[in-house]
């Protein structure tokens, strides 16, 4: 075997610069399929940092199931079994509803349990304070988030300590859907969270559901204990016909997108990869008809046409192992011009947020198994290609094979 | 290795013209023997040597070599009698310009693996080498032997595996004169040493003369065999 590849390494010496072209235009292919699959990588690895950062891995967002027409919702009973199980820290139920002024201005309204708050971080107050709902009083105490309650001192001239009178329409199962009254007092304003939580008004889940006369809630949000355990949770509130998200999804999400995006990618970069298999055909055939002698003097003293193949598959085989080492190291510096070169033309394109982000890592990933995928394609390329020509020679009758000259 | 034909016939077509080659060969040759074939050319004395050879089939007729017939649809066993029981020696000598002279005389019991080992190989090339004078230049590359050097690496080549018969198309065509009658000192001597059948193709009938056997072929029919 090994006086195989040492004969095959002798003959290859012999065309060098042919050789060294060859190598080169598979080395050139599998750097492209290594530059682009890294940079696939590298944004995917980014993207989901990103989510980690922003999402609070740990939170299971439950909200009612439908299956097959069945819909299955959050009441008290399904809560305390979510409560029971392992790694479950705490759960915050909420409702929503949408109340309106006498203006006609509709506020969208969240009645949630200070564990609500405590899982959303980012609601702070700005002015005023959270509801107590110990203390029983005849007005609802409302917390606005920062949009509502600049939208409401604009249009209504409401700020914290204002009462006001709104109305509930409540769709009953019978009959046509009633209105309801209350007052409602502000008592505090939050800060800017950033997120949906600005546009809404927040009410302490008692009295929410008093005003609502709902019977199970809207949502729920289960803390886990780590964010491996997340999984598991989901599991177990999907077995009892509830629907579970994680920011795990989200993530899940963008894997399988840029997995998808890199993959299509490196199939078009890959085409490049035809053409150093098609100089390999050519070279080969080239070789075969250049040592027909050769072939025929083999078989004359004794060589089987495998033998033959054999020979010219090691040399194929040598040819694909230097165009896999080449074209792995090609393959590293394309990513790094990619990120030398490509980075801050994505940033400055991108802009914002999203650009500050990625100018913080490398857009390009290189992984171990890129490099060996790589390697891999320059050998089964180079003897894939080498068949025919191989075949070709081990088929020439000895005779007709010395006759030529 | 005795050889003997019966009735062996080649055609070739050249287009729709039939070329008879070899029509009705009947031979018998001994153990040890060194034959040498003569003819002009077209007489089809490489045909025959190319049958014997197992490097071409015939049209008709049975080659019997030791006495067992060769299959010559059996592909199979043609590889195998070249490698363990055939050696050749070419009129264009055909080393392998990527071998030095001991790779070359090596080359061939690569096909025989099972044989000897990758030191033992060598051993025997270098021998072999000895055999035919030329153990000094072992390490040189075909491109730097002369046309006498270039045969004696390649006769001992085909002495590689231990053949029990030797196939040589015209060994002396491409030297001079007085190179070529040291190439047939030298087979002789080999046949006399190691006591091989030798089949020899030439058309030079008076060095043939000296040789042993002669057996003049005239389109493709034996005319005559002297002892």
């Amino acid at each position: 075997m090994m006086e195989l590849f040492l004969l095959a390494g002798r003959q290859l010496r012999r065309k060098k610069l042919r050789v060294f072209l060859i190598v080169l235009g598979i080395a050139i292919g599998v750097a492209a399929v290594i530059g682009v699959t890294a940079l696939g990588e590298g944004i995917r690895v980014q993207a989901v940092e990103q989510i980690k950062a922003s999402h609070d891995l740990t939170t299971v967002e439950v909200s009612a199931g439908a299956e097959a027409g069945n819909v299955t919702l959050i009441t008290e009973s399904k809560i305390k079994a979510i409560k029971q199980e392992e790694n479950v820290l705490f759960v915050a139920p909420y409702v929503k509803d949408s109340y309106v002024t006498q203006n006609n201005t509709y506020l969208a309204v969240k009645g949630v349990t200070p564990e609500y708050r405590g899982i959303h971080s980012n609601l702070q107050l700005e002015q005023g304070n959270w509801f107590d709902e110990s203390t029983h009083s005849n007005y609802t105490q409302i917390v606005l988030g920062y949009d509502v309650a600049k939208r409401l001192a604009v249009t209504e001239d409401l700020g914290v300590g204002d009462e006001f009178g709104a109305k509930i329409r409540l769709y009953g199962e019978e009959g046509p859907p009633r209105d309801k009254s209350t007052v409602v007092k502000i008592v505090g304003i939050l800060e800017s969270a950033g997120d949906e939580h600005d546009n809404q008004v927040f009410v302490g889940i008692t009295e929410a559901m008093e005003m609502d006369e709902k019977d199970a809630y809207d949502g729920l949000l289960v803390k886990v204990d780590d964010p491996a355990f997340v999984a598991s949770v989901r599991e177990k509130i999907e077995e009892i016909g509830l629907n579970a998200q994680s920011a795990q999804d989200v993530i899940d999400e963008v894997n399988r997108l840029m997995v998808a995006v890199t993959l299509v990618l490196g199939f078009f970069s890959g085409i490049s990869l035809v053409v150093g298999a098609l100089m390999v055909v050519n070279t080969m055939i080239i070789s075969v008809y250049e040592r027909t002698r050769e072939i025929g003097l083999s078989k004359a003293l004794g060589a089987s046409d495998l033998d033959i193949m054999k020979m010219f598959l090691a040399e194929c085989l040598i040819i694909g192992v230097m165009g896999g080492i080449l074209g792995d190291l090609l393959g590293i510096g394309f990513s790094v011009m990619i990120d030398l070169v490509g980075k801050p033309f994505l940033v400055s394109t991108l802009g914002g947020e999203l650009g500050a982000s990625l100018q913080a890592g490398s857009i390009t990933a290189i992984t171990p198994s890129i490099l060996a995928v790589g390697f891999a394609i320059s050998l089964v390329l180079s003897i894939v290609s080498g068949l025919y020509p191989a075949r070709r020679a081990a088929r020439l009758s000895p005779l007709d094979a010395l006759r030529q000259i | 290795m005795t050889v003997e034909t019966k009735g062996l016939t080649k055609y070739y077509w050249m287009g729709k013209e039939k070329v008879v080659a070899l029509d009705g060969v009947d031979l018998k040759i001994e153990e040890g023997e060194f034959i040498s074939i003569v003819g002009p050319s077209g007489s089809g004395k490489s045909t025959l040597l190319n049958i014997l050879g197992c490097l071409d089939s015939p049209t008709k007729g049975k080659v019997f070599l030791d006495g067992a017939q060769v299959d010559y649809r059996n592909k199979r066993s043609l590889v195998i009698l070249r490698r363990k029981f055939l050696g050749f020696v070419f009129q264009t000598f055909n080393l392998i310009p990527a071998l030095n002279a001991v790779e070359n005389v090596e080359y061939p019991m690569y096909f025989n693996k099972p044989l000897k080992s990758k030191s033992e190989r060598k051993e025997k090339a270098m021998k072999l080498l000895a055999l035919v004078g030329l153990e000094k230049r072992a390490n040189h590359l075909p491109s730097e032997l002369s046309g006498g050097e270039l045969q004696r690496v390649a006769i001992a080549r085909a002495f590689a595996n231990g053949p029990k018969l030797i196939l040589a198309d015209e060994p002396t065509g491409n030297l001079d004169s007085v190179t070529g009658r040291s190439i047939l000192d030298l087979l002789t001597r080999l046949n006399n040493e190691e006591k091989m059948t030798i089949i020899m193709v030439t058309h030079d009938f008076e060095s043939a003369k000296r040789m042993g056997t002669v057996i003049r072929i005239l389109d493709g029919r034996i005319q005559e065999q002297e002892r």
